[in-house]
């Protein structure tokens, strides 16, 4: 056993891994059918009322998917992520770990790696499953820039996981720990309102895939994800940073 | 093994630890007692490196450190032998499943050891604590109430492991169970409102409080015997502490050695055995700490 192998059985055991592959493969499909068959859906609830509804285009299975993504999986996301962070939460168990490792990088990285590797794995698997049920019902969709547009998607997750790295070493539990990072990460597209700075910010790339799908330039997104890859930077060296001056 | 010079740690305006000169001997088993709230934790984390002290300095020889907190918890999910072959590989870098194995008997959980922990007893995981505490075979190993939550069999077996490591380990141990620390220290501190009030030797200790008594064991009837005594000017106190047991105290213990045997036969007494009270820890420790 070792401090890798610990945060896989923590996935697998606890079954955290099929709650986000869950949640991201069932909206991946979900999305591009609700779309597609949209028109049919509001009519089952319209009581016989007539409802148009424009003719779907492959990228809004993609915008659909994304939008789920951005709000259910984000939640279940930062969630398993502080689970597994906040491994000072209760401080027993902190000191067990804290007491036999050299750094306290140690105990950090692989709890950060594994998490955003499951966390970017569901959200591509729920992409590659939204990209495949949308060109099938609605049309072919440019694949490479789908591709580019899911790498900006997960570098945003990463940052995600690593908010959640720094504020769960500083919180008392993991649900104060979750409540502040989804704060944060709800602050940032209010403040990315204005178009000046949102297009800088982080949140800007959660539509990235949806946008590239539509012809949206790969140059349109290259500042918030330079800007991302800092905070992620940041985010993790606060994380240590905090993490060796927390007493238990 | 352990030296701390004008340690002191403060939490707002409280001071927790109080200009605290500690000195553990290297290879002796030295209790930490005091009452709830005196620093023992406290004192432990700093030791530990999990609490930064305020004001001075601790020097400890060794970087190879065991530390089992009071109520240890693990990952509910992992198997006991999990949680104690990842203690291994994060101290040492090693895997070594007999090692492993042995811990687990040693503590008492060989059988448990297959299971998730998540099914553990409170008791279960203070010897899984304390499996996981020794098996990187620490040259120090602090333990902070570690028979706390143990059946009177468990405690049995943890005061047994850790005589067994005197010599070959240093360990320091809180407890509120006086006798543990009075069977198996061979050091005590004891710390009252942060400050440490008492260092050194138990033996030290005890004798340095030793009160000029006898018990005397008595076949019944006791009253008789006791009217006696009491009549005895040289005799301070007479008390029936048990059903066949009698306190006799004096001025000083010569007076005891030499007149108590001589004043027992004209009273009728059957004696049983007579022997100096030796003070309790828990005697001494309140003596101390009031």
């Amino acid at each position: 056993m070792n401090l890798w192998r610990l945060e896989w059985l923590r996935l697998i055991r606890t079954k955290r891994i099929v709650g986000l592959l869950g949640v991201y493969v069932f909206f991946g499909f979900l999305g591009p059918l609700s779309v597609r068959y949209m028109e049919q859906i509001l009519e089952n609830f319209g009581g016989g009322v007539q409802i148009v509804v424009p003719e779907p285009m492959a990228a809004d299975g993609i915008a659909a998917y994304v939008g789920n993504a951005a709000q259910i999986g984000l939640l279940i996301a930062v969630g398993v992520a502080a689970a597994a962070l906040a491994f000072d939460a209760k401080p027993q168990m902190g000191i067990f770990l804290r007491t036999r490792v050299a750094s306290i990088r140690e105990i950090i990285t692989p709890r950060y790696v594994v998490t955003t590797v499951a966390v970017v794995g569901a959200f591509v698997l729920g992409s590659v499953a939204a990209l495949y049920e949308s060109i099938v019902l609605m049309g072919s969709l440019p694949v490479a820039d789908w591709a580019l547009g899911t790498l900006f998607g997960s570098l945003y997750l990463a940052f995600a996981v690593a908010v959640v790295a720094a504020v769960a070493v500083r919180a008392k539990s993991v649900l104060v720990t979750v409540m502040i990072v989804l704060g944060v990460l709800l602050v940032l597209p209010i403040i990315g309102i204005a178009p000046a700075i949102g297009e800088w910010l982080p949140s800007y790339l959660v539509g990235a895939v949806d946008g590239m799908v539509r012809g949206v330039a790969v140059g349109e997104y290259i500042r918030a994800a330079a800007v991302t890859l800092a905070l992620t930077a940041v985010s993790l060296w606060m994380a240590v940073r905090w993490a060796q001056n927390r007493e238990l | 093994m352990i030296e701390t010079r004008g340690l002191s740690k403060a939490y707002g305006k409280t001071l927790a630890l109080d200009d605290v000169d500690l000195d553990v001997p290297v290879g002796s088993v030295y209790g930490l007692v005091g009452p709830n709230g005196a620093g023992k934790t406290t004192l432990l984390g700093v030791l530990a490196g999990l609490r930064r002290a305020t004001t001075g300095s601790v020097a400890i020889a060794t970087s190879r450190v065991g530390v089992l907190p009071d109520t240890p918890l693990f990952d509910t999910w992992l198997t006991g032998r999990e949680v104690v072959d990842l203690a291994l590989f994060m101290t040492n870098g090693v895997h070594d499943d007999d090692r492993v194995t042995t811990m687990l008997e040693e503590a008492g959980i060989a059988d448990a050891a297959d299971r998730a922990v998540g099914g553990y007893s409170r008791g279960m995981l203070q010897r899984l604590g304390i499996a996981a505490s020794l098996v990187a075979d620490p040259e120090l190993v602090l333990l902070d109430e570690p028979c706390s939550a143990l059946d009177p069999l468990g405690r049995r077996e943890v005061l047994d492991l850790i005589a067994r490591m005197r010599g070959s380990a240093t360990v320091v141990f809180s407890s509120h169970i006086l006798a543990d620390v009075q069977e198996v220290c061979d050091t005590v501190g004891i710390l009252r409102r942060g400050r440490l009030v008492f260092e050194g030797g138990l033996h030290e200790l005890l004798v340095g409080k030793a009160q000029p008594r006898y018990v005397v064991r008595l076949r019944p009837p006791l009253e008789p015997v006791v009217a006696a005594l009491s009549a005895a000017d040289w005799i301070d106190e007479v008390e029936i502490v048990g059903p066949e047991q009698v306190r006799v105290g004096a001025g000083n213990l010569d007076l005891l050695e030499t007149r108590l045997m001589p004043a027992l036969a004209p009273a009728g007494a059957h004696v049983v055995s007579l022997s100096p009270e030796a003070p309790s820890l828990e005697d001494v420790f309140l003596e101390v700490v009031s």
